[in-house]
């Protein structure tokens, strides 16, 4: 300890030795690895995909959508699950090569930066189809129209109009994407940990779990964290700022009709079902399997006749699942319910530009720069000096979601705001409402469709997040992600399956009115 | 050359709705001599927008055959079509559709760049650019990104990106609506002086009939997806061939009549209170129909109290109304039960209440069956 750089109790020391370790740039470059190759993954995937549906005649159109309703739906742990399954020693990839060569080995290492870098890229491109099918479904006609009319060829069209415009926007979603892949905790938990690829998340985990836990070191390495996203962050709002700036300039008037494929229709399909089978048919498939097998096994013809449900009813009778899911539902329904009253407020303020506008949305934004899991680590903290005995209670889970997911809230009014147009509140001011009740009675029943929006969507968001639970959850305060997690540490993966697909079942039934619910306000989300 | 431009017997028919341009055509018929300055003038939905946007290519006829030059861009019998970016047509949208990611410049250069089967080098590109920029008053503006213009300048960058290429025709989309009135007022004046100047033959969309009428060689007035009268902007004004084209372009009034007799040009009718009256009507039309006569403000003269001594026709009435609105006074008199509008010099000192007498000559009427 050197004791020259204490003040007071606190010290420097951590710091110091993070960064003489040489741990650290190994950890952040992996990090860095690991979330540019997920970036460009989930863009590939998700990006081609939304192109082809929102700009093409292409076919199966539905799938493409269906894939990103269930997969809003689905827990992380459940999807990695799946995929571990699929990608394993023992699993269908692995054994189709050894029955093709005849070797012993494996083609790929699941537990690996490369396995890591394709699952984090697959569990993100439905959010990255759902995101850019809204920027390329907000092309100009006139825009493109002008460049045909100036001589461009299709081709030409495309590359020097269309793609440059929705550059800024694609741009802006990268790095959205980039900032939430460095903060993954899933994926890098559940496949690195395994093959020994730790990245800054796993880091911080691991220096909180291990007997005595050192938090000084997990604090140091989150402030590292939270500077370089803060760094980042800042970026992204150039970035969206210009985007949403030819949003503005060519967002008026009407939208292209579909490039008509012709005899390549049926590559547009084939590209549409190959993603469906690689995104979400596939894993589901596996995850099916191993909810309906009493123990892990390959999947041959022969173990067919070992089919079972009993791992469902072993879920389904006791009542300790149910209790899981009523607590997940409480906190996920609290959590909504708090973050988007907040935001309506805030959402207002900052959107009319009312006095404290500035300073609310900075304090609004600020929990972006927390990874979950940072954010957890600093409730822990809190809980534990807490006068109040909320240690261990869904209370400190509800407080911790509340701040984390209030910046999500707060794009869906904001977004909402904007679109009431100010003539309406003035009516109202002249017609003698005073603020609370113009914001009652005017604001709130027009922006319930993007209240609703954002309510439904915190709400998903909030059922499947594991990492902040994982940490904070006490025995009776355990939600349906970290009993997943649980179940899988101790090699459960049947029951692991079964509950989730059950649980993904009743919350696709949410994910697609949250779906439709937005396509008919048409409000914009993210970037 | 004579009919340069040929249209014939284009149809066009949407299915149920979606985004973009609605109205069909039916049957349009239309033949231009280079050098022309053509409107399509009509209210929304008339086909002046889809008419237009088929000459360019970017919508489909069902049938018919449009000709440009000697060169047939769409034949609907042989199937034969020119893709849109090979028409060498140059267009000025009604949005502008100036790129936000490129300065004027590259806006301008653009064509240039993508011109299939001509290269130009660096050289020709800057002379180009700079020579388009330059008619349309915007030389020092090369470097300027495109979201630092006003909406007056990025609707001249259009225009220059527009000529750019030199195209042998011309096409507009209602380029001065998006712009406020004095604006609209200079920028009608240039495009009209540019137009001349250039020689380049030109197609104008507009649903105003000042612009219409102030600008153009020619106007083809649409309704409902037909063409209802194509003729110069006097014929237009004072010969409109149908009730539609009389409302719609300048002020009009209305008296209900019926005929009595007579020949077309010397049509006598009268009024309720048996007031006779004679008119003119663009063919003949049988005694005992109901009709109605038309006559526009400023063709009718108002003079206070009882008979004026001249043999045109002659109704009293009563001022209900009186505007001043600066070079005139308008007058609504209360007339052969109807409000007529009336246009005076502004000196006039006859005032609301007052017992007047309108008259107009039959030349100036038109009348039209119901």
């Amino acid at each position: 300890m050197n004791a020259g750089l204490t003040i007071e109790g606190y010290t420097f020391a951590h710091y110091i030795s993070l960064i003489s370790g040489s741990d650290l740039a190994q950890t952040s470059i992996t990090s860095i690895l690991f979330s540019v190759g997920a970036t460009i993954v989930s863009l590939l995937f998700g990006g081609i995909l939304a192109w082809i549906v929102v700009r093409t005649d292409a076919p199966f159109k539905a799938l493409a959508f269906l894939t990103t309703i269930i997969s809003l739906g689905t827990p992380y742990i459940l999807y990695v699950t799946g995929w571990l399954y699929l990608l394993g020693r023992s699993g269908p990839v692995n054994m189709a090569w050894r029955w093709a060569t005849g070797s012993n080995d494996v083609v790929f290492q699941v537990n690996s930066l490369a396995g890591m870098i394709l699952v984090e890229g697959f569990l993100w491109s439905p959010l990255v189809f759902l995101l850019l099918s809204a920027v390329f479904r907000a092309a100009n006609a006139e825009m493109e129209e002008a460049a045909r009319m100036s001589g461009a060829s299709i081709v030409e069209t495309i590359w020097y109009i269309s793609l440059r415009l929705a550059a800024p926007a694609v741009a802006a979603l990268a790095l959205f994407v980039f900032i939430r892949n460095l903060e993954a905790f899933e994926v890098p938990a559940l496949i690195g940990i395994p093959g020994n690829v730790d990245v800054l998340t796993t880091e911080i985990y691991h220096s909180v779990k291990r007997m005595p836990p050192n938090i000084g070191f997990a604090s140091a390495y989150s402030v590292v964290m939270i500077l370089c996203i803060a760094v980042l962050l800042h970026f992204y709002s150039r970035i969206s700022a210009k985007a949403e700036k030819y949003a503005s300039i060519t967002g008026k008037g009407y939208r292209p009709r579909p490039f008509r494929l012709g005899s390549y229709r049926w590559v547009g399909g084939a590209i549409v079902l190959f993603n469906f089978l690689i995104v979400l048919l596939l894993p589901l498939s596996a995850i099916l399997w191993m909810a309906l097998t009493p123990f892990v096994q390959p999947m041959r013809f022969s173990a067919l006749s070992n089919l079972t449900v009993e791992n469902f009813e072993n879920i389904l009778s006791q009542p300790y699942y149910r209790e899981l899911a009523l607590n997940t539902v409480i906190v996920a329904a609290s959590v909504a319910t708090i973050a988007m009253v907040i935001t309506l407020f805030v959402g207002w303020t900052v959107a009319r530009r009312k006095p404290a506008a500035k300073l609310s949305e900075q304090l609004v934004t600020m929990p972006l720069v927390f990874p979950g899991l940072v954010l957890g680590i600093a409730m822990l903290q809190i809980a534990l000096k807490s006068p109040i005995p909320i240690y261990g209670t869904l209370w400190i889970i509800i407080l911790g979601f509340v701040i984390r997911y209030i910046p999500y809230g707060m794009r869906y009014t904001f977004a909402g705001v904007l679109q009431i147009h100010p003539e309406l509140e003035q009516a109202a001011l002249v017609s003698g409402a005073n603020t609370f009740q113009k914001i009652f009675r005017i604001v709130a029943p027009l922006l319930a469709p993007a209240l609703a929006s954002g309510w439904i969507f915190v709400f998903l968001i909030a059922t499947k997040e594991m990492s902040m639970p994982l940490l904070l959850a006490g025995p009776g305060s355990q939600t349906i992600p970290v009993a997943m997690f649980d179940l899988w540490s101790s090699g459960q993966s049947g029951e692991v399956a079964a509950l989730g697909l059950l649980w993904a079942m009743v919350m696709t039934v949410l994910s697609s009115a949250f779906y439709f619910l937005t396509r008919r306000a048409s409000s914009n989300t993210f970037g | 050359m004579q009919d340069f431009i040929e249209l014939s017997a284009l149809n066009k028919v949407y299915p149920a709705s979606g985004s973009g341009p609605v109205g069909g055509i039916r049957d349009i018929n239309v033949s231009l001599p280079a050098g022309t300055f053509f409107t399509l003038l009509g209210p929304s939905g008339c086909g002046k927008t889809t008419t237009l946007r088929c000459i360019a290519g970017l919508e489909m006829p069902d049938s018919g055959r449009i000709r440009i030059g000697d060169q047939v861009m769409f034949d609907g019998k042989s199937g034969s079509v020119v893709s849109a970016n090979n028409r060498k047509i140059g267009m000025v949208f009604q949005s502008y559709a100036i790129w936000p990611h490129m300065s004027v410049f590259e806006n301008v250069a653009f064509p240039l760049r993508v011109a299939k089967g001509q290269s130009f080098s660096k050289n020709d590109i800057e002379v180009a650019v700079k020579k388009a920029l330059a008619t349309v008053n915007l030389e020092n503006y090369g470097d300027r990104p495109a979201t630092k213009l006003s909406g007056g300048q990025q609707q001249r960058v259009a225009l220059a990106r527009a000529i750019v290429r030199e195209p042998r025709v011309l096409l507009l989309d209602e380029p001065l609506s998006n712009l406020d009135a004095s604006l609209r007022d200079e920028m009608r004046n240039e495009l009209r002086r540019l137009q001349q100047r250039i020689g380049i033959t030109t197609i104008y969309v507009t649903h105003d009939q000042t612009e219409a009428l102030e600008m153009s060689d020619t106007i083809a007035v649409m309704h409902a997806g037909e063409i209802q009268q194509i003729a110069g902007p006097r014929e237009i004004y004072f010969d409109p061939a149908t009730q539609f084209i009389a409302g719609f372009v300048g002020s009009n009034n209305w008296i209900e009549t019926m005929v009595q007799g007579g020949a077309q040009d010397a049509l006598s009718v009268s009024l309720q209170d048996g007031t006779q009256l004679t008119g003119r009507a663009r063919e003949p039309i049988a005694p005992g129909t109901k009709v109605r006569l038309s006559v526009r403000p400023e063709r009718i003269r108002i003079a206070p109290g009882g008979q004026q001594p001249n043999n045109g026709n002659q109704i009293s009435g009563v001022v209900r109304q009186s505007d001043f609105v600066g070079q005139m006074i308008r007058f609504s008199v209360e007339a052969a039960g109807a409000m007529l509008s009336v246009y005076a010099e502004n000196g006039s000192v006859i005032g609301v209440g007052d017992n007047v007498t309108v008259s107009f000559e039959t030349a100036d009427t038109l009348v039209f069956a119901n």
